[in-house]
């Protein structure tokens, strides 16, 4: 059929060209159409959630820390990067009693919430009741603390035992103070009958820099100035987009422009974005660590405290840091080293690779065989497990340790581990606060431990120096804390790796940006120029 | 059946697919002598571009992607041509048994294999690998879970159209049993179009067990497996060579194997390769 | 007396309902399977050490009775409409998937009309050219378009066309800047289109451009084979050449009867594809950001939402059985023999 094969190179070849030039017009008028939308500067934050809610009373994570941070006010708060030391904010001051019982605030006069009624005593009774009753995830920050309003400026928080940790603990966004009215009028209660989570979800209830335009727990955050802030420097950006988005992607979209901060960069990808970016770069407070359970009913190996030593020598820690990359440091205890009490650089476990042979000699086990478990699909820090893991276990290989890798979605490692059935774990610890008392935790019979399968009463002289160092006050306080990591790094069954660094890459303009540990950076406190 | 042979391998498509998966399948016997490195050892600084001593560059932890890749060529391989063997025999099996029995027989196997394909294919091997916990074995069963229909299918319809007629009939009316006739006469007239939707299906089987991989269902890690190669290269997006040669080397294999497979069906009479093709979308 | 379409009608729909209901038990039953707590997925650290707080959670999401019976109150609710509320976003299901499946209808239909277009006239091309270089060419081209990837695909595609060369504009549906247009469809382009937002329309197409033609890359090589049989199969047909043979010109016999009568196949296996453009989805939205059901679904199942990954499933069951059914209704209306056989 020759004369009909002549005929559709002109009929059809047209529309495919047509369809292209289409495409390519279409892929440039969008990448020029990024221009800001309402008045006043607007913001895009990018960065790989990880939100549940922006309820403060229900909220314990990364993004939501930063987004309620933003959104509501706390009694005290942390100036930039510095959490050492906690400052006024709705409250003007405070007095903790000399037995560390009783902690009494003195509230601001002249703070509003984002409607223009003031913000009250009773407010903060309500809130501060609420996030302890509702039985949400941030509920243990207040576990026995009685909210009492003394009169219409003052409050005060009374404990059961001495606990000098709750200065550190009220700046936490989680123990944002709520408007009672409203919340009350949207199903808001102190307790587990608290209906007011989804009327959080759209729309903010508290005295913050900003108010909330938009939520979305997958996709992204809108938040917008708030037009009736209290507080004397308004923010400078009216309109702050945060943004889901994984970290190599982040790195992509702050180096095109399309966004201006990108918040969990790892070092890798920090490296050479150039271009007029700024990179802040610091060590995380974030800890990774690896377990080895303590139960001989769980493992017969790794129960074995010879074994562990030779784990805690055999691992090759300057390799580990080369991995998480530049700004990373090696964990020398459990407690991050911008914590009080954290133990000096210098006494970090080192890598021996003789004397762990010879303690895997000394344990009796020939050929050990374990499994690591770890979560597959998180990152912090933007950072992934899995190539830590791979690394430790070369390392250990070469001690003669063989490690079979049991990688799994966060959802099921987390089941095993809080079972304490894992045979080896690797995971991480955020501070809740930043004190030394948060790292209590994995002592024995506490909740790390207990994951460890290090019950209540193997190690019971460590466990009372715990029990003292939680109620100390001043004094004495850093080195009980030292004592209680070096005595956990000689036969703890935890060995702390690394803090990784955090990398946060932000357009040339703007300014003012801190790392802060507990909510990564205050949006409202940040500039342009 | 197959008719036009010898010409169809005088075609580039085959001979180049026919070259490629040659070459692929010395890599598979030969990886431990073609490699330069061990493909596991992370002695290297990390993240080289390909150069002089490593011609794919280096990984995030300093292995070679080189020996990498040729040594992920030994697992994804064997394994695909295992699966595709399981599928054409489960599949075959009961698709004939469908197409023979016919009735509730065939109502039984056709509606599960209904089901099967009521769900996209990577979302249910995806759902069966995650149920069953990540690992290569349960990825293997996934895929198969979602790739045996298709056989079953094409067996079905094929031992349909065979079983009316007369050389069938006949064979059924001077008294042979079913299996003999199952054996002698359906069985070899079913053969040539499975084997070529078989050659066909060994590159489709290949991605899905990669992109099981990359979804981090499959292979465990140190393993060099090239799915999860490029997993490992979108946490360090800008080194490209981390990702680009072990998806290379998936797009080479999978296409050698339709190169091969599409000859092949052209060589079939072409009722019988429209079937196929209606079948196997 | 009863028409015979009616009746294969009716009963593909009875087969289609025992397949929905198939649906959701087989998605319970692998969901269930799956090892892992979702208190543990979705609780904090130090609240999961609570046996308090477990215990209200599990009640709360009905975790605490047996499988059974979870199921078959999820069935009860599932016939009032009311899909439950999904543990990680804390809002109602069906609220989360008129959000999500939009979007990815959006992506995978703007790579079906990708396909049907490069695809169609790739296949005719290729059909008329037979043999030829260009035949040769685009049989090539389109094998390998099922051959790549689409993971390794969309790597490339972002590395290279949106990293390097800066031709697409950034993740997402739309620039963050961009405010979407009112909601009435869901689809940016099609509700920006209606309200008159010209500017949102070109940003929206612009970031859908990127990730449909990844996503198209392999339902395009499907449809250019499939299109080059059919065109092949019409043109060696009595009738094509009789209209030839009284002497139509050559274009005119093309457009009406060999188009024609390729089409409806050709529509019936897009049909089909559209299912397989679902599926890559999964794997392209987490690199391109894409807020849709595969992200939805992937966060949803590793985190033990049952709720929601009860709903996608129902929603991809859905869209499946009434694509097939749409399938068998075209092949009964066109060949009236499918309907005593099947």
């Amino acid at each position: 059929m020759p004369s009909l094969r002549s005929v559709p190179r002109r009929a059809i070849l047209p529309v495919l060209v047509a369809s292209a030039i289409s495409l390519t017009a279409c892929s440039g008028s969008g990448s020029s159409s990024s221009s800001s939308a309402s008045g006043g500067k607007s913001l895009v934050i990018d960065t790989s959630f990880n939100l549940k809610t922006a309820d403060p009373g229900r909220m314990y994570e990364q993004t939501g820390l930063l987004v309620d941070r933003a959104l509501y006010d706390t009694l005290l708060t942390f100036a930039g990067s510095d959490v050492g030391k906690p400052v006024p904010a709705l409250a003007e001051s405070y007095e903790l009693s000399k037995d560390g019982k009783t902690m009494t605030l003195k509230l601001r006069k002249g703070a509003t919430f984002s409607d223009g009624s003031p913000v009250t005593a009773d407010d903060v009774v309500f809130s501060l009741n609420r996030v302890r009753d509702l039985k949400g995830n941030p509920s243990f920050l207040l576990d026995g603390v009685t909210v009492k309003k003394v009169d219409d400026t003052t409050i005060e928080l009374v404990s059961p035992k001495p606990n000098p940790a709750l200065p550190f603990i009220l700046p936490n966004p989680a123990l944002g103070i709520v408007n009672s009215k409203v919340l009350q009028a949207h199903g808001g209660t102190q307790g587990a009958d608290d209906k007011a989570e989804s009327f959080l979800n759209g729309q903010s209830a508290g005295s913050g820099p900003y108010v909330l335009e938009s939520f979305n727990a997958s996709t992204q955050v809108v938040l917008k100035a708030n037009d009736k802030y209290w507080g004397q420097t308004k923010p400078t950006y009216g309109r702050v987009v945060i943004r889901n988005v994984q970290a190599p992607t982040q790195k992509l979209n702050v180096q095109r422009g399309d966004s201006q901060i990108a918040l969990d960069l790892s070092a890798d990808q920090a490296q050479g974005v150039g271009g007029g970016l700024q990179v802040a770069k610091g060590a995380s407070a974030n800890v990774f660590f690896l377990l080895a359970n303590h139960s001989a009913a769980v493992s017969k190996t790794t129960s074995n405290p010879k074994f562990v030593e030779a784990v805690r020598k055999g691992i090759d820690y300057p390799g580990l840091l080369q991995l998480a990359g530049e700004g990373s440091v090696q964990a020398a205890g459990i407690v991050p080293s911008m914590i009080n009490g954290a133990l000096p650089a210098d006494q970090a476990p080192k890598r021996d690779v003789a004397g762990a042979k010879a303690a895997l000699a000394a344990s009796g086990i020939p050929n050990p065989k374990v499994k690591l478990e770890f979560p597959s699909d998180y990152t912090l820090n933007g950072l992934s497990f899995q190539p830590l893991a791979e690394r430790v276990q070369a390392n250990l290989k070469e001690v003669g340790i063989t490690v079979d890798l049991a990688p799994a979605p966060i959802a099921t490692a987390l089941q095993n581990y809080r079972d304490g059935k894992e045979e080896m774990g690797l995971w991480w610890w955020s501070p809740d606060y930043p004190d030394a008392s948060d790292y209590l935790a994995f002592l024995p019979g506490k909740l790390i431990g207990l994951r460890a399968g290090w019950k209540k009463g193997d190690a019971a002289a460590l466990e009372s120096a715990g029990d003292k160092a939680a109620q100390t006050i001043g004094d004495g306080r850093t080195q009980q804390y030292q004592q209680i990591q070096t005595q956990l790094n000689a036969a703890g069954p935890i060995t702390p790796l690394l803090q990784p660094s955090q990398h946060v890459v932000t357009a040339g303009t703007v300014t003012g940006l801190a790392l802060n540990p507990v909510w990564t950076i205050d949006i409202a406190a940040l500039g342009s120029k | 059946m197959i008719r036009r042979l010898p010409e169809a391998w005088r075609r580039p498509l085959a001979v180049t697919g026919l070259v490629v998966t040659a070459a692929w399948l010395i890599v598979v016997v030969a990886a431990p002598l073609l490699a330069p490195y061990d493909p596991l050892a992370q002695k290297f600084p990390r993240l080289r571009p390909p150069g002089g001593e490593h011609w794919f560059g280096t990984d995030d932890l300093g292995r070679d992607v080189l020996s990498r890749v040729l040594y992920g060529a030994r697992l994804s391989i064997p394994l695909t041509l295992l699966l595709v063997a399981l599928s054409v025999v489960i599949g075959g099996l009961l698709g004939a048994c469908a197409g023979y029995f016919g009735r509730w027989v065939d109502e039984t196997i056709m509606r599960v294999a209904d089901l099967v394909f009521a769900f996209p294919t990577v979302i249910l091997a995806m759902a069966v690998a995650a149920s069953l916990g990540a690992s290569l074995r349960n990825a293997v069963l996934a895929v198969l879970v979602v790739s045996w229909p298709a056989y079953a299918r094409v067996t079905r319809g094929l031992v349909l159209g065979l079983r009316t007629r007369e050389f069938v009939l006949s064979g059924r009316l001077l008294g042979f049993s079913v299996w003999r006739s199952l054996r002698t006469d359906v069985v070899p007239n079913v053969a040539g179009p499975v084997l070529v939707l078989a050659t066909l299906d060994i590159g489709t089987q290949l991605l899905l067990l990669s992109g099981l991989s990359f979804l981090g269902l499959g292979a465990k890690p140190p393993t060099a497996e090239w799915g999860a190669m490029v997993a490992s290269a979108t946490q360090v997006f800008d080194k490209w060579w981390v990702g680009v040669f072990p998806g290379l080397a998936i797009l080479t294999v999978v296409l050698a194997f339709n190169f091969l497979g599409d000859t092949l069906r052209d060589a079939l009479d072409p009722r019988t390769a429209r079937a196929i093709k209606e079948r196997a979308l | 007396m009863k028409h015979p379409l009616f009746r294969f009608l009716a009963r593909r729909l009875a087969v289609s309902v025992l397949l929905a209901v198939g649906v959701t038990l087989i998605t319970f039953t692998l969901t269930n399977l799956v090892p892992g707590d979702p208190a543990a997925a979705n609780l904090g650290q130090q609240a999961l050490g609570n046996p308090a707080i477990v215990k209200q959670f599990r009640e709360q999401n009905g975790l605490d009775k047996p499988l059974p019976v979870q199921y078959v109150t999820y069935l009860g609710h599932l016939v009032q409409g009311d899909l439950g509320e999904s543990q990680q976003s804390h809002r109602p299901v069906d609220a989360d998937l008129a959000e999500f499946v939009p979007a990815t209808f959006e992506l995978a239909g703007a790579a079906l009309v990708l396909s049907l277009v490069v695809g169609v006239a790739f296949g005719v091309i290729a059909a008329l050219r037979r043999d030829r270089l260009v035949d040769q060419f685009l049989r090539v081209t389109s094998l390998a378009g099922v051959s790549v990837p689409t993971f390794w695909l969309a790597l490339l595609a972002f590395y290279f066309v949106f990293y390097r060369l800066r031709l697409a504009p950034g993740s997402g549906r739309l620039a963050p800047t961009m405010t979407p247009p009112p909601h009435v469809t869901g689809l940016y382009t099609v509700d920006a289109a209606m309200a008159g937002q010209w500017d949102v329309f070109a940003g929206a197409v612009g970031h859908l451009a990127l990730p449909a033609l990844v996503l198209a890359a392999y339902t395009i090589g499907l449809l250019t084979r499939f299109t080059r049989s059919a065109v092949l199969e019409v043109l060696g047909q009595d009738y094509v050449r009789a209209a030839r043979a009284k002497g139509l010109p050559g274009r005119v016999v093309l457009l009406q009867y060999v188009l024609r009568a390729a089409l409806v196949p050709i529509i019936t296996v897009a049909g089909l594809a559209f299912g397989s453009l679902l599926s890559g989805t999964v794997l392209v939205e987490s690199i391109f950001a894409w807020p849709g059901i595969g992200q939805y679904a992937y966060k949803s199942a590793t985190n033990l939402d049952l709720p929601a990954v009860m709903g996608v499933g129902l929603v991809v069951g859905a869209i499946y059985v009434v694509v097939n059914l749409i399938v068998d209704v075209l092949y009964g209306v066109i060949d009236p023999r499918v309907r005593s056989t099947t």
